[in-house]
């Protein structure tokens, strides 16, 4: 279908309203201002700007556990203090190992483990605090759009074209048919968060990508309400051993929030031999162990969610400038596998891009040369200094948890060096064994009071999507699913995904694949652990997904 | 014409309702566009594009209703008008609607539409008892509106498949029915556009209503069921016949 | 408490839901030792005003005028609001239909009252009525009391009191009074013209007083006939859950779900259905909902009030044959 689509012409454009984007923006607000106010020539303007977010709301997509950092956050709101909704400051730093029965304080916190002077917050909050700052500097932020199609320019990228709206599910325009935008800006940003979808083909067009292809982990996560008394505000503890095999990576974390909230979740990379290994049935089981239990114990399910996460780290992190812009935040690789954290880091990779954008602005020239400076300034920031310590520690753990803590040890004292440096590493989607004709087990059904199905879990994500459009879940052949993937991996789809979207039914001719996308919580799994690859994550109309308010 | 489309902002259908006396905790839960009144506003819109005018966006509630309003503004309304009010979920459907009458009467609108009902209290009557505070003919549940020579010519939904036609003078008040048309987009000249609409704010006292409260919400709750299910056994013959029995004679539902 | 229950007819036929009306009214004049009234008004009217009459009422008012030969919500309201004043009920009921959505709530107003509508109950807390009504898309229920002298206004949701229950007059017929209104054609400014039926594009499941819903245990769409046939012994609305929509086996117009339509029918009998908790709620409002599922595990059971634990394939021809026999 030929679409005629408006033109409209920004001076920035950046795809996604998370705490990259959003610091992007407040921070090129910020020095357009100044910049202006000193009449400094060309005069500049913040409404310029203009911010894509794909969620109905700011914050309706971004989840974390989280802990964050206030390092970026400080410099870019100096009296955040008074004005963030931060919950509340880390009190208590806890590692606990658990088995299935127990769970066992470690007598020393690991270092990357303790949190002192971090605060734990809710993402989603605190994006929406952000995003009413960089309204107020006069951003446009256009919610419920996102960017769709990449706009080619030079050797890298002029804008983007937004999703089209009221297509029906055959494809076909509806009444309130609305074609995409073509948004063509001097500088575009992208900031979509992990394995962002435009990011993903650029990066394999243009080859950007660096010594290792990205890892990445599947975190899911659910926010509860406890009875009084059963967390104190500010406890932070993470979890190793059980039920993470330790052929796996993984753990799970709890945070007290105040008002007796609480913030469970468990996180696994997405690479591992059993491609039945089922991400959503182990957290379930997580919340057995006694210490959870107990926790958990005449409280509420609030809201559940999921989303990947960049593993890889410094080595895995593309080549994060090109004519005509950048990439920020997770889609970056811009997250500290092992603190596990990337808010800070997001931010200051968002500041960092915001000022070389100001630089480019001023000069007239986005080439990638000018947009050089990008990296530059990264490698002189804390960015690398944090990130090259850990450069090898995800990929230590690629044989296991016990190589794992010996490399981690070795890394520790040689600056990350480690014993092998760079480490390599292989896309986790290659890391599947073929099924040698085991049956596969009964899914995971849960008791519907501490354990959950991934339906009922699923609906307390908020997650809703127009019913009547095509599917975003684009599946380049689906015969494959139909038999290949049946017979060498037993549709592993069914199993990594945290929201019950893929299913295998019965058909005339044997199994076929049937795909619910209203429930997707755009995560990226699929995208990223499917064997063959064949799966592509393609943004659906804007609005659609979960609804991650006050995750 | 000059189109007032009431609208209220309403907590989001998918929030988790935590009650706190009679009404919800509002905070962590987000708030959206009531959505029989986005059909009511795609009306309206419509309505402007075949014969001109403008479209005015009213609401009442805290200053977080802005935000709705501006939604109707992106999708094309060309002014709001706002009455401020931190506890409008108190008032009865009696009060809201002589405020919300209040505020536009100097308007002298053509036309006020509403939605069918709220999704948070369902009370369902403001658009019928606006029309009785202004004293303007009125019809409800209105599928289609033809206006020829200031004259409506409209399509009201009755149950069982039944349908009428109503002759209506203007001005008048129409509540509308959900599903009529396909509600529009917002275009991002819209939503750039709507940052430059007037919203007027007045609060309510300033309206100068002097009315009691006709009725109180006392409390809010949820339903508790205490259903201890029958299990019905046998042949399924036996199961079928005895489920008959029960449905006729015990339940009376058939 | 003096009770005046407003009824409706449209067309020469009663709507139902007025008998439910009144049998709500009897139930809590009975609980405050109160009487009914009942008014009917229109044109030609005779007929219904007698059979109101052979009703356990005090009286029927008969409010015959040329001008309310059809309803129109000005005719009805300055019409209603005179009887009101000549009458003096403390408590005014009403059905909640479409066309009492389209006046009441105005005749309060110019009466100076307020109306609690689409009530699923009430209760009597010593004396005081409290109206309960759902809020928040049936998710909540909300206790409702009025505030200041009468006449109260309130409308009763269809299905809330069964019409079934209406005690008839114990000694004969009740009086019949006529009543006439001053009502000019100036003050009916809106004009009813035809009344139409359509083929209803979209079927409307929210109106259906009784609900077969199939699920995933249907297996295939060559299954659905068996469980028509059920709906049809019944007199009642097929539905289904979430998949069976998806698959196209049923149009999306009968999805009952957080994805399709909310309902809550006098009855909701769900075939192989497992109760996920997206199409629970849809339809855990429904007054009596019955459950069969070879699995008893299901979580549908848990809101079940009558459950069978079986083969669809066997109960659903067992189910016809039994309904068909009781109708006969």
């Amino acid at each position: 279908m030929t679409v005629q689509r408006e033109q409209l012409e920004a001076d920035v454009l950046i795809v996604g309203a998370g705490p990259a984007g959003l610091a992007c923006a407040l921070h090129l607000a910020n020095l357009i201002k100044a910049h202006n106010a000193s009449g400094a020539k060309p005069e500049l303007s913040a409404e310029n700007i203009y911010v894509l977010e794909k969620g109905r709301e700011l914050g309706a997509h971004q989840l974390s556990g989280a802990i964050m950092n206030p390092k970026a956050l400080a410099e870019l709101v100096p009296d955040f203090e008074k004005s963030a909704p931060l919950d509340t400051p880390v009190t208590d730093s806890a590692a606990l190992f658990f088995t299935q029965n127990n769970s066992f304080r470690l007598p020393i916190t690991p270092p990357p483990f303790v949190n002192t002077g971090n605060y734990v917050v809710s993402l989603s909050k605190l994006v929406k605090w952000l995003g009413e700052k960089v309204e107020a500097a006069g951003v446009n932020i256009f919610k419920e759009f996102g960017g769709a199609q990449l706009i080619y320019e030079r050797d890298g990228i002029g804008g983007v074209i937004t999703e089209d709206k009221g297509i029906d599910k055959n494809g076909r325009p509806k009444d309130n048919f609305q074609p995409g935008y073509e948004l063509k800006a001097k500088v575009t940003v992208l900031a979509e968060g992990t394995r962002g979808s435009l990011t993903k083909e650029l990066v394999e067009k243009k080859k950007l990508d660096n010594l290792n292809p990205q890892s990445y982990g599947i975190g899911i996560k659910e926010l509860w309400d406890v009875q009084p008394g059963k967390i104190q505000p500010g406890y932070v503890a993470h979890t190793l051993g059980w039920p993470v095999p330790s052929s796996m990576y993984g753990g799970g974390w709890i945070y007290g929030l105040s008002n007796n909230r609480v913030s469970i979740g468990l996180v696994i990379a997405l690479e591992y031999a059993d491609p039945r290994f089922d991400p959503h049935a182990t957290f379930q089981k997580w919340k057995t162990n006694p210490f959870v239990r107990n926790l958990l114990e005449g409280g509420k399910l609030v809201r559940y969610g999921a989303k990947s996460l960049p593993y890889g780290g410094w080595y895995a992190m593309p080549r994060s400038y090109f004519d005509g812009g950048m990439i920020v935040g997770d889609s970056g690789s811009f997250l500290d596998s092992q603190k596990l954290k990337g808010i800070h880091l997001a931010m200051k990779s968002g500041m960092l891009a915001a000022e070389t954008t100001f630089d480019a602005l001023k000069s007239g020239d986005t080439s990638a040369k000018m947009l050089s400076a990008y990296r530059t300034k990264i490698e002189r920031s804390y960015i690398k200094k944090e990130l090259w310590k850990v450069r090898n520690f995800h990929q230590g753990f690629s044989h296991g948890q016990f190589r794992g803590f010996i490399n981690t040890a070795f890394q520790q004292i040689t600056g990350g060096r480690g014993l092998i440096d760079p480490m390599p590493a292989h896309a986790g989607h290659e890391a599947y064994k073929r099924l040698n004709g085991q049956p596969a087990a009964p899914r995971f059904a849960g008791d519907g009071k501490l354990t959950f199905d991934r339906l009922t879990d699923v609906y307390h994500s908020g997650t809703r999507h127009e019913e009547d459009q095509p599917c975003h879940l684009h599946v380049a052949d689906l015969n494959v699913c139909a038999t290949k993937c049946v017979e060498e991996y037993g549709n592993p789809c069914q199993y990594f995904c945290p929201a019950a979207v893929y299913e295998m039914v019965k058909d005339v001719a044997g199994q076929k694949l049937k795909i619910n996308f209203a429930n997707c919580v755009h995560c990226k799994t699929c995208d990223i652990a499917d064997p063959y690859q064949i799966i592509n994550w393609v943004v659906p109309e804007g609005g659609g997904g979960p609804n991650y308010e006050g995750m | 014409m000059k189109i007032i489309v009431c609208i209220k902002q309403v907590p989001a259908k998918d929030a988790p309702l935590a009650i706190s006396g009679n009404w919800i905790k509002e905070s962590d839960i987000g708030f959206e566009m009531n959505e029989p009144d986005s059909f009511a506003l795609e009306e309206a819109l419509r309505l402007k594009e075949k014969h001109g005018g403008e479209v005015i966006a009213l609401s009442m509630g805290p200053e977080r209703v802005k935000q709705t309003m501006k939604e109707a503004l992106a999708k094309g309304a060309d002014r709001g008008i706002h009455i401020a009010d931190d506890n409008f979920f108190q008032l009865d459907p009696l009060g809201a609607a002589k405020a919300l009458s209040a505020a536009v009467k100097s308007e002298n609108p053509d036309l006020i539409l509403t939605g069918l009902q709220s999704d948070d209290q369902g009370f369902g009557q403001t658009g019928v008892l606006m029309a009785a505070e202004l004293d303007r003919p009125h019809a409800t549940i209105i599928m289609a509106i033809e206006i020829t020579e200031g004259k409506m010519k409209l399509k009201r939904e009755l149950e069982a498949g039944w349908f009428q036609h109503i002759e209506c003078p203007l001005p008048a008040v129409l509540s509308i029915q959900s599903g009529i048309n396909k509600v529009r987009y917002a275009t991002l000249k819209g939503i750039m556009a709507a940052k430059k609409k007037e919203i007027a704010s007045v609060t309510r006292e300033s309206l100068g209503i002097t009315s009691e409260p006709t009725q109180r919400v006392e409390k809010i709750y949820v339903p508790t069921k205490t259903k201890k299910t029958e299990f019905l056994t046998g042949t399924p013959k036996e199961m079928a016949a005895k489920l008959v029995e029960k449905l006729k004679f015990e339940a009376r539902v058939i | 408490m003096k009770i005046l229950v407003v009824t409706e007819h449209r067309q020469g036929k009663w709507n139902n839901a007025s008998f439910e009306t009144i049998a709500a009214a009897q139930q809590i004049a009975g609980a405050t030792s109160g009487t009914v009234s009942a008014v009917v008004l229109g044109k030609g009217i005779g007929a219904f005003a007698d059979e109101l009459a052979g009703k356990s009422v005090a009286e029927v008012l008969a409010v015959e005028n040329e001008l309310l030969a059809d309803y129109t919500p000005d005719g009805y309201c300055v019409a209603l609001k005179q009887v009101i004043e000549s009458a003096k009920p403390d408590l005014v009921l009403f059905p909640h239909t479409y066309q009492v959505r389209d006046f009441a709530p105005k005749l309060a107003a110019m009466l100076g009252k307020g109306m609690i509508g689409d009530c699923v109950g009430y209760r009597n807390e010593g004396g005081k009525l409290v109206f309960v009504r759902q809020m928040f898309q049936g998710k909540t229920v909300a206790d409702v009391s009025f505030l200041g002298a009468g006449p109260w206004f309130a409308s009763f949701q269809a299905g809330a009191f069964r019409a079934d229950l209406v005690q008839a007059h114990p000694s004969g017929k009740a009086p019949v009074n006529a009543v006439s209104v001053q009502l000019t054609a100036a003050q009916i400014r809106t004009k009813p013209l035809d009344l139409f039926k359509e083929a209803k594009s979209a079927v409307d499941l929210t109106q259906a007083p009784l609900i077969v819903a199939i699920g995933r245990g249907i297996k295939a769409p060559e299954n659905i006939p068996q469980a028509e046939a059920v709906a049809k012994a019944m007199g009642a609305e097929i539905a289904a859950s979430r998949p069976i929509c998806d698959e196209g086996w049923l149009p999306m117009e009968r999805q009952i779900g957080s994805s399709g339509q909310t309902v809550a029918p006098k009855l909701y009998l769900a075939l192989g259905i497992s109760g996920a908790i997206q199409h629970v709620v849809g339809m855990k409002g429904a007054r009596t909902i019955v459950a069969i599922n070879k699995d008893q595990n299901a979580p549908i059971f848990e809101i079940a009030d009558y459950g069978v634990v079986g083969d669809i394939f066997e109960i659903m021809p067992a189910l016809t044959e039994a309904l068909q026999k009781a109708k006969s």
